[in-house]
C-alpha cells in the first residue's frame, strides 16, 4: 500500500530495509521530480505512477539521482517500473548493492 | 511519406464514418494479407506496380504538395522535375513498403532478405565495445523496419522506439475504432522490438537495453514526446522530441547514425562514424550543445536520399 512515511510501518525483520533508507530514496524522488512535498508527506507509489504517466523520461532521472545518491548502478533486470514502485524492495536491493544490509556481499 | 498519406491527400476536420483509406485499409488487412501468405515477394512487388497508376492519381494533391516542400528545401537544390519525379518514387516506395511489411510478417522473412548489404559495421562495433549500449539515430526512411528485422537476424538485435498509434489523418471513424486497432497489431507482428513512447516503463526498457550493451533506435525527425526542443530542418522550424537527449545524458551510451535504404531486394544499411557528444552541465545546455549534430546528421541523410523519407508531409 502506498502511504506517507509517517504511517508507514516500521521496519522490523532483519530482512527489512532501514527507514533511513527508504527516506533518503523519498527525498530523491522529490529532488529529481521538483515537487513541492515533504518527504513524510509523499505518496510515493501514486506519484511515480503520475510522473511516469506523464514523461517517462522523469523516471529516467529519478533512477539516475538514486545511482548518484547511493553510488550504485542499478542493473538492467532490475530496470521495471513496479519494481521501482515497490519501496520497501527497492531499498533492499539498494542496501544490497551499497553492503549495508548484515550479511550482504559489500 | 507514410502508407497513411498513400491513400488520400486531403484531411477534413471531422472525420466521416467510412472513408477510401479505411476501405483500402481493410483490404490490405484482411484478404490481401491472408492472400499474401502464399504469394511470393515478386507477385507482390508485380501488384505494387500495377496498382501504381491509380496510387499516383489519388496521391496528386500530395505529391504537389511534397514537390513544393522539396524545392523550397534549402540544400536540395532540386529543378522542379527532378522534385517531381522524386515525389512520384515516394509514392511507388510507400507502395513496395506495404509489399514488405507483408514480406516481414512472414516467419520465413530472412530468406528474401539474403543480398542485403552493411556498411560501416565497424563504426557500430567501436562504439559497443565501450559497452555502454548504442543508439541509433535515424529518420523515418522506408527501409527501417526492414533494416532493424534484418540486423537481428545477424547478431544485432535492436529495440525500436516508436509511437503506438499510426496516424489516423485520413481514417474515418469506423475506422478509428476497427481498423486502426488491427493495424497497430499488424505492424507489431512486422516490427516485433518495440517499445511505445506512450509506456510508463518506455525510457527504463530503454535504459536496461543499453545497459545490457544493446542497440536502441530512435528516429530523430519524431514530434512525439512529452519534452520538446526547436530547431530547424530543411529550413523548416520543427519540434524534435527531447527524450534522446537525456536518454544519451543519463545513460553515457554511444550514438551512431544509421541509413537504411532500398526495399527487401536490394536493402543496404550504413552506419555513421560514433557522433562526438558534448558534455554539458545540465539538461538543457547539454540538448543546445549535441542539438545541431544530430539534426545535421538527419538532414544530411534526407538531402541525399529525399526519396527515401517518409515525412515529407510533416516538414
Amino acid at each position: 500500500m502506498d502511504a506517507p512515511l509517517s504511517s508507514a510501518e516500521p521496519a522490523g525483520s532483519p530482512d527489512a530495509p532501514a527507514r533511513d533508507t527508504m527516506d533518503r530514496i523519498r527525498r530523491v524522488f522529490i529532488a529529481s521530480l521538483h515537487l513541492n512535498v515533504r518527504a513524510e508527506d509523499l505518496l510515493y507509489q501514486h506519484k511515480l505512477d503520475e510522473a511516469a504517466g506523464l514523461d517517462s523520461i522523469a523516471v529516467l532521472e529519478f533512477v539516475a539521482a538514486l545511482e548518484k545518491e547511493f553510488g550504485i548502478e542499478i542493473e538492467p533486470e532490475f530496470l521495471e517500473i513496479d519494481f521501482l514502485r515497490d519501496l520497501p524492495r527497492l531499498a533492499s536491493h539498494i542496501e544490497d548493492l551499497t553492503g549495508r544490509r548484515s550479511g550482504s556481499p559489500s | 511519406m507514410g502508407a497513411t498519406y498513400l491513400l488520400s491527400a486531403s484531411r477534413s476536420a471531422r472525420a466521416p464514418l467510412f472513408t477510401a483509406h479505411d476501405l483500402l485499409l481493410l483490404l490490405y488487412l484482411y484478404p490481401f494479407r491472408l492472400l499474401s501468405a502464399l504469394a511470393s515477394r515478386d507477385l507482390l512487388y508485380r501488384i505494387a506496380r500495377a496498382a501504381e497508376p491509380f496510387l499516383q492519381f489519388h496521391a496528386r494533391e500530395w505529391k504537389n504538395t511534397v514537390t513544393r516542400r522539396m524545392l523550397a528545401a534549402p540544400g536540395l537544390d532540386l529543378a522542379p522535375g527532378q522534385a517531381e519525379r522524386i515525389a512520384r518514387r515516394l509514392v511507388s516506395n510507400a507502395a513496395l513498403r506495404l509489399m514488405d511489411d507483408l514480406v516481414l510478417s512472414r516467419p520465413s522473412f530472412h530468406a528474401t532478405l539474403g543480398g542485403a548489404e552493411v556498411r560501416g559495421l565497424e563504426h557500430l562495433e567501436r562504439a559497443r565495445s565501450a559497452g555502454k549500449g548504442v543508439v541509433l539515430l535515424n529518420g523515418h526512411f522506408y527501409a527501417g523496419r526492414l533494416a532493424r528485422r534484418y540486423l537481428a537476424t545477424i547478431g544485432y538485435p535492436t529495440l525500436t522506439v516508436r509511437h503506438q498509434r499510426p496516424s489516423e489523418d485520413l481514417a474515418g471513424r469506423l475506422g478509428q475504432r476497427i481498423l486502426q486497432p488491427r493495424l497497430v497489431r499488424f505492424l507489431h507482428e512486422v516490427i516485433q522490438d518495440e517499445v511505445y513512447v506512450q509506456d510508463p516503463g518506455c525510457t527504463l526498457q530503454i535504459l536496461q537495453r543499453l545497459r545490457s550493451g544493446g542497440l536502441v533506435n530512435i528516429h530523430f525527425d519524431a514530434r512525439y514526446g512529452a519534452r520538446t526542443v526547436e530547431s530547424r530542418l530543411l529550413g523548416v522550424p520543427r519540434a524534435f522530441a527531447s527524450g534522446i537527449f537525456d536518454i544519451v545524458r543519463l545513460s553515457g551510451c554511444a550514438v551512431v547514425p544509421m541509413l537504411c535504404l532500398g526495399r527487401s531486394k536490394d536493402l543496404r544499411i550504413i552506419f555513421g562514424p560514433r557522433l562526438d557528444i558534448v558534455e554539458a552541465s545540465g539538461r538543457d545546455e547539454f540538448v543546445a550543445a549535441n542539438l545541431p549534430s544530430f539534426v545535421q546528421t538527419i538532414e544530411k541523410q534526407i538531402a541525399e536520399n529525399p526519396e527515401e523519407w517518409t515525412l515529407w508531409m510533416r516538414l
